[in-house]
Parts: structure tokens; C-alpha cells; sequence
């Protein structure tokens, strides 16, 4: 008898176990088939990168560029005079003042400058009245005329 | 017991003929019994055997298959001929493997060859209509039927569905600068094995292998990366092929050098071949001048023979020699081609190109030392490099007195112009012979490989005769300011049938910039100029050559990297000064 249940116990175990190997088994090959494809994949796009940078190489070529160069351009190649480095510079002009004193024009600058003065680059710290200060004398002179 | 007694108690009974039969298969005192059961256990352990083989097969499919899948993609290899790709020292692509689809056949799945006939040649009109019949009606398993068809005639053959008609995709090579660098690449054939220049370098080391043992398959090799630069190689080209046209010229070549590391920058020879038509490269006019053929360099071999004559102390720069009446030896005269009829200084003779006082200080030197000296400066061996093709210099067999005065102003021995720009690189970077290579150098490597051949100070002194043969010499025409170029002029007869042609010849010049911090060695050489009327007529050196160098180092200079200096002294301040400095 007890023999009779260990062995459906057996049968019972070797049902479960060939079913979950089965499934394994049929994930493995599901993604194998997808690594197969994604390789192609892969493959495809190398194919196309190679044959993109071939054509780059063709439309990169000097003897192209330098054909296109002559037709469109007015440049022409840059001599040896045309170079130039830092110390063919004109010196730095010469400081008269000392360090850590205020420039004195700088300063005068700064003084002249009032924010009431209304020019044609410097509009008035108010918009609204003085676009009404502003419209009323030119009214007058277009009246005047 | 009991059995035993029961069997051998009707053994007496048992007829004589089954007595003998038994005696005869078994022996007469076996026990049946025990041989049954040893049979038994045989079978099961056959059996056993056989299933146990069923089972590791089982798991051997069950585990193997994975990787079959995967390798057999949808992609449809057919020949393992992937090669790496090729790129300039900056990293453009010179030589790439492009998929390209190939049209081929299984006759014996075609059903009706005339129908397949039809329509192929309808849709691809190049294939020759009686030639695919035959093919498709051969008994063999697989025929090409042609090579590299674009996507479209793919797609409107697979359109037809003809059974037994299929595509393999092969790698194709494509050389997207044309005959920009014809000759440092080489090419290929139509299987993708390299069969000249660098390619067929690539084959030789362990690619040729990978592809028999049908590895090379995918893209993951790494590119190799050579030392030749596209837009240095570019403006090179474009001035030999528009100076070639101006003088009419059979061929025009020409090298940039790094003195430093031995890398070969730029290597042209016109006329050259686009290496994706390969068959114009059989035609024997477009060969590489440089490294297959061999020439008489002329003049500008003058700068070994006083290099050697300088090095070997015998002679200094202030060592004067006679040059007022042709140097007779037996029957031959030797004459100057720009005579001066006095006795000229070292400086002189280089800049006034004097085969007189080029012999004498040969001569000065000696036979067997000048023999020496050209053979340490590797002139008198084939220079081997990368690339498969190789000339073997001509060398004298017998080598007197008369061929060292010769060779002292460059007749009576040819050599490859690279090896002739290789010991000029040698008497300019500091007296290093470096072997000139067309794959990427380090300093380091080259100073691992370098010999020293002449003393730093020759080297300085010929540095100031190269610069000062610029200033007032040969070679003023190539004085590109900025550049402070430094340079040799050398125009050799042409042989003609055996003899010395006396119109026909070979000019070359041999440039070093800038003179004072040599870092490139610029060869130009022009085979057979005509005169023009902006020459007056001449066909020497300073008249072609120069001028085109001077063009090409103007343009290259600045891809070098080369600064332009405005300000230097002549040659007699800065470089002489400094070697009196140095003593």
C-alpha cells in the first residue's frame, strides 16, 4: 500500500518536473530567438554605418571639396605672410596710472551721469510719464510748423 | 548439486550425435546454466549502454542548438572576407567593407531553366543569355551567377520568385578617395584577398589565415591606422597631376617624410589607378615609381658625397677643390653643367651643383670608404617596407675609381627613390637612418629602430648647405617664405637604349622644411619634362621641380602643422652660428 502511494507521488513529481522543464525550455528558445535577432540586428545596422561612412568618405574626399571650393568660393589657399602669431602683436599700450587708484576720467564719466537725462538711448526711469512728457513738446513743434 | 546430479545422470542417455553437437558448441564440461546468466547480463548491459547514448544525445540537443541558431542568422554570409578597415593618421576612412548582395543559382532546383533564363536577362541586360543557360543547366549544386548586383536588381529578382534563384551578401571593398592613395593601399580582388600595397601587407599578417579558417566574418577587427594623411596626400597629388599636364611629363612622383619617426605622410606617383577598377593598375605605366622603380637620382646624390666627405673629417666646409678644367679620368671627361673654371669651396660646389668638385671630394674619401659609406645609408640594399613591392637597387659590379665619381654626383647607380629620401632624412634629423614606414611610429618606436650613420654636426653642416643652396643656389625658386625650406636639385640623364640620352631627363628635388628644426623631408621627382617657354628652354631641375615644390610646401606646410616664421636670418647666422657655437 505504501509502496502503491509513494509511486503515484513519483508519477506525480516527474509530471511537474518534465512540465517545468518544458517551459524552461520553450523560454530558452523564445530567447534565443531574440538574441539571433537582435544579432541581426546589430549586423544590419554595422552593414549600414559602414556603408553611410563609405559615403561620407566619398562626399569628404579633398579633390570633391576642393572642386566644390573652386566653383562656390571666392578664397583662395592662405600664404605663408598670411599667419600670424601673439608676439607679432603691437605692444600693450603703456599704464600711466598706479595700480589700486581710480581711473580719474572713469570717475569724471560716472559723475556726469545723471538718470534724469533722457536721450534717444536712455529712455526716462518712468515709461508712462514720460512718454506723456515726451508726446506733448513734440506735438507743440508739429503744431508750430 | 541436486541439478548437477540430475544433468549428468542422463548424459549416458543422450544420443551420440547430440553428445558430439553440444561438445562441439559449447565443450563438453560447461555448465549451461551459469553461461546463461552471463549472457543475460551482457544484453543488459548493451542495453544499457544504448539508452544511456539516447540520453547524453537527448541533452546534447537539448544544450546545442542555441548556439547553432544564433550563428545561422537570416543574413546569409556567404564567404568569410571580412577585412579591417583602413584610415588616415586623422582617422578618415581609406578602405571599408560595404555589404553588397550577389545573385546565384541551384541548378538542380530550377524547374524551368528558359523561363529563368528569360527573366533574369531581362531584368539584369549585362548577363550574357546563352552563357546563364548553360550554367543553370550544369549538374552542380551552386553556381554565381553574378557578382555585386545594386538593392534594386535584388529586389526586382526576388519580385520574379524563381525557385533555385537566390542572394548571398559578400563584402565588397570600396575605396571612397578613388586614386587619391592608389598606391599605399594597394587593392583588392574580387574574393576581397589583397593583392598589392597595403592590402595584400594586411593578408599577410594573419588575415589571409582568418579567412581560411572562415573567421573573419563579422566587423569587430580593428581598423588599422596608417600613417599617411588624406589632405597632405590630396594636395601633393592635385600639384604632381597639374605639373605633369604643364611640362608634358611621362610621370611625376613625389613623398613627404617625417625625419623624425620615418613615417611616410604622403607617397604619390602619377599616373597612378583608382584601386575600385583595379585592372588599371596592370598597365605598366602605372606602376610605383617610387618604391618599384629605380632611377639615377642625379645631382641630389651630391648631398651624400659631401656628407661622407664632411663626416669623414678629411674635408671641411672651408675645404676648397679644383674645378677649372674638366676632371679627366681615361677617356672620360667630366664636365660642370653650370662651370665656374675656379677653385670652389665645399659650400660652392653644393650650391653651383658642381660634378667636379663632388668627384674630387669623393675621390678625396676614397673608393672602398665612399662604398661603405652609401652601404651604411642603406643605398646598395633593397629597401624593404609594408608594402609587398620592392626594387633592388643597381649597384656596379665592379666598383673602381670611374664609379665613384660618378656616383658621387649620382650616374652609374640607381636606387628606389624612397631609399634615396630615406638617407637624405638621415643627413638632415640629426645623422638618424630611421626605415621609412607607411603604418603609424611613435618617436620612441623610431628611436628604438634608428642607427646612428653620421655625426650630429655633419648633419648640421648639411642642413646649412641644404638652406643655403635656397638662398643662392640650384633651388632658389622653392624659397617659400615662412618656411625656411632647405633644399638639393638633381637633373639625370635619361638611358636610352644603353646610352645617355642628351635630351631626355629625370629631375627630382629633395626639400627639407624648415631647415633649421628639420621635421619633413619632401621628394619631388619628374620623369622627362619638356622645356617651355617660361623655362627658356631648359629642362633641369630648378626649372620644374623646384617650383612644383616650392607649391607643394606652400600648401602642406600648414596642414602640418609648420608655423610660419617671417623674421629668421639667412643660413650663415642662424645655423652655421650655431654650429661654431656647438665646437
Amino acid at each position: 500500500m505504501i509502496f502503491r502511494i509513494l509511486n503515484l507521488l513519483v508519477i506525480g513529481v516527474l509530471v511537474l518536473a518534465a512540465a517545468y522543464v518544458y517551459r524552461i525550455k520553450f523560454d530558452a528558445t523564445v530567447q534565443a530567438e531574440r538574441l539571433a535577432k537582435i544579432r541581426s540586428e546589430v549586423r544590419h545596422e554595422r552593414d549600414t554605418i559602414a556603408a553611410l561612412r563609405a559615403e561620407w568618405g566619398e562626399l569628404d574626399n579633398p579633390a570633391r571639396i576642393e572642386a566644390l571650393a573652386k566653383r562656390h568660393l571666392q578664397l583662395k589657399p592662405t600664404a605663408s605672410t598670411q599667419f600670424g602669431s601673439f608676439d607679432q602683436l603691437p605692444e600693450h599700450p603703456p599704464q600711466f596710472l598706479m595700480p589700486g587708484v581710480a581711473d580719474p576720467i572713469g570717475v569724471m564719466i560716472e559723475n556726469l551721469e545723471e538718470p534724469e537725462t533722457v536721450t534717444g538711448s536712455v529712455p526716462a526711469p518712468d515709461a508712462a510719464s514720460s512718454a506723456g512728457e515726451a508726446a506733448a513738446p513734440a506735438a507743440a513743434a508739429a503744431a508750430d510748423q | 548439486m541436486t541439478t548437477t546430479a540430475q544433468e549428468t545422470a542422463p548424459l549416458p542417455a543422450e544420443p551420440w550425435r547430440r553428445r558430439l553437437l553440444r561438445g562441439l558448441l559449447y565443450g563438453n564440461n560447461i555448465d549451461r546454466a551459469a553461461k546463461a546468466r552471463a549472457r543475460v547480463g551482457l544484453a543488459i548491459l548493451v542495453f544499457a549502454a544504448v539508452y544511456c547514448i539516447i540520453a547524453a544525445r537527448l541533452v546534447m540537443f537539448a544544450v546545442i542548438p542555441d548556439s547553432r541558431v544564433a550563428r545561422h542568422g537570416p543574413s546569409g554570409d556567404a564567404i568569410a572576407t571580412a577585412r579591417p578597415d583602413i584610415l588616415d593618421r586623422r582617422g578618415e576612412v581609406l578602405a571599408t567593407d560595404v555589404r553588397v548582395p550577389s545573385l546565384y543559382g541551384e541548378p538542380r532546383h530550377i524547374i524551368d531553366v528558359d523561363e529563368a533564363v528569360e527573366l533574369l536577362t531581362a531584368q539584369l541586360p549585362d548577363l550574357d543569355a546563352s552563357e546563364l543557360r548553360e550554367r543553370l543547366s550544369s549538374k552542380r549544386g551552386f553556381v554565381w551567377l553574378k557578382r555585386e548586383i545594386t538593392p534594386k536588381q535584388q529586389k526586382d529578382v526576388y519580385r520574379m520568385g524563381l525557385p533555385g534563384i537566390g542572394f548571398l551578401s559578400e563584402n565588397k571593398r570600396d575605396y571612397p578617395n578613388g586614386a587619391e592613395v592608389s598606391h599605399v593601399i594597394g587593392h583588392v580582388n574580387i574574393d576581397n584577398q589583397g593583392i598589392a600595397g597595403m592590402e595584400k601587407w594586411l593578408d599577410g599578417h594573419g588575415l589571409a589565415a582568418l579567412h581560411m579558417a572562415g573567421l573573419a566574418t563579422d566587423r569587430l577587427q580593428t581598423p588599422v591606422e596608417l600613417a599617411v594623411d588624406l589632405r597632405v596626400q590630396h594636395a601633393l597629388r592635385d600639384e604632381l597631376v597639374s605639373a605633369r599636364t604643364k611640362f608634358k611629363a611621362l610621370a611625376a612622383a613625389g613623398i613627404v617624410l617625417d625625419v623624425r619617426t620615418g613615417e611616410v605622410v604622403a607617397m604619390v606617383s602619377e599616373p597612378d589607378y583608382d584601386p575600385n577598377n583595379p585592372h588599371q593598375a596592370l598597365d605598366p605605366t602605372r606602376i610605383n615609381r617610387l618604391t618599384t622603380g629605380v632611377f639615377e637620382m642625379g645631382s641630389t646624390f651630391k648631398a651624400f658625397t659631401l656628407a661622407m666627405a664632411l663626416d669623414s673629417g678629411k674635408v671641411t666646409l672651408k675645404s676648397s677643390f679644383d674645378a677649372r678644367m674638366p676632371l679627366r679620368f681615361g677617356k672620360f671627361d667630366i664636365h660642370d653643367f653650370h662651370a665656374q673654371h675656379r677653385v670652389l669651396t665645399v659650400p660652392e660646389i653644393f650650391t653651383y651643383s658642381s660634378n667636379i668638385g663632388a668627384a674630387r671630394a669623393a675621390l678625396a674619401v676614397g673608393v672602398e670608404a665612399h662604398k661603405a659609406f652609401l652601404k651604411k645609408l642603406g643605398q646598395l640594399d633593397r629597401l624593404r617596407t609594408e608594402l609587398p613591392e620592392s626594387a633592388e637597387p643597381i649597384v656596379p659590379k665592379r666598383w673602381g675609381e670611374l664609379n665613384t665619381i660618378t656616383i658621387a654626383f649620382g650616374h652609374g647607380l640607381s636606387v628606389a627613390p624612397l631609399q634615396a629620401v630615406m638617407g637624405v632624412a638621415a643627413l638632415m634629423n640629426g645623422g638618424v637612418l630611421i626605415p621609412p614606414t607607411f603604418l603609424r611610429r611613435t618617436e620612441a618606436e623610431a628611436a628604438a629602430l634608428g642607427k646612428q650613420v653620421i655625426k650630429p654636426q655633419t648633419s648640421e653642416m648639411m642642413r646649412y648647405l641644404m638652406r643655403l643652396n635656397v638662398e643662392k643656389g640650384t633651388a632658389e625658386k622653392a624659397d617659400v617664405r615662412g618656411y625656411y625650406i632647405g633644399g638639393k636639385t638633381g637633373t639625370a640623364d635619361k638611358v636610352i637604349n644603353g646610352h645617355y640620352s642628351k635630351t631626355k631627363v629625370l629631375t627630382d628635388f629633395m626639400a627639407v622644411m624648415p631647415a633649421d628644426q628639420p621635421r619633413f623631408v619632401l621628394l619631388i621627382m619628374i620623369d622627362d619634362p619638356q622645356a617651355l617657354p617660361e623655362t627658356h628652354g631648359f629642362t633641369t631641375s630648378g626649372w620644374n621641380a623646384v617650383p612644383v615644390g616650392g607649391a607643394v610646401v606652400s600648401r602642406i606646410a600648414p596642414l602640418l602643422g609648420i608655423e610660419p616664421r617671417l623674421d629668421l636670418p639667412p643660413a650663415d647666422q642662424l645655423i652655421l652660428a650655431s654650429i661654431r657655437e656647438s665646437r
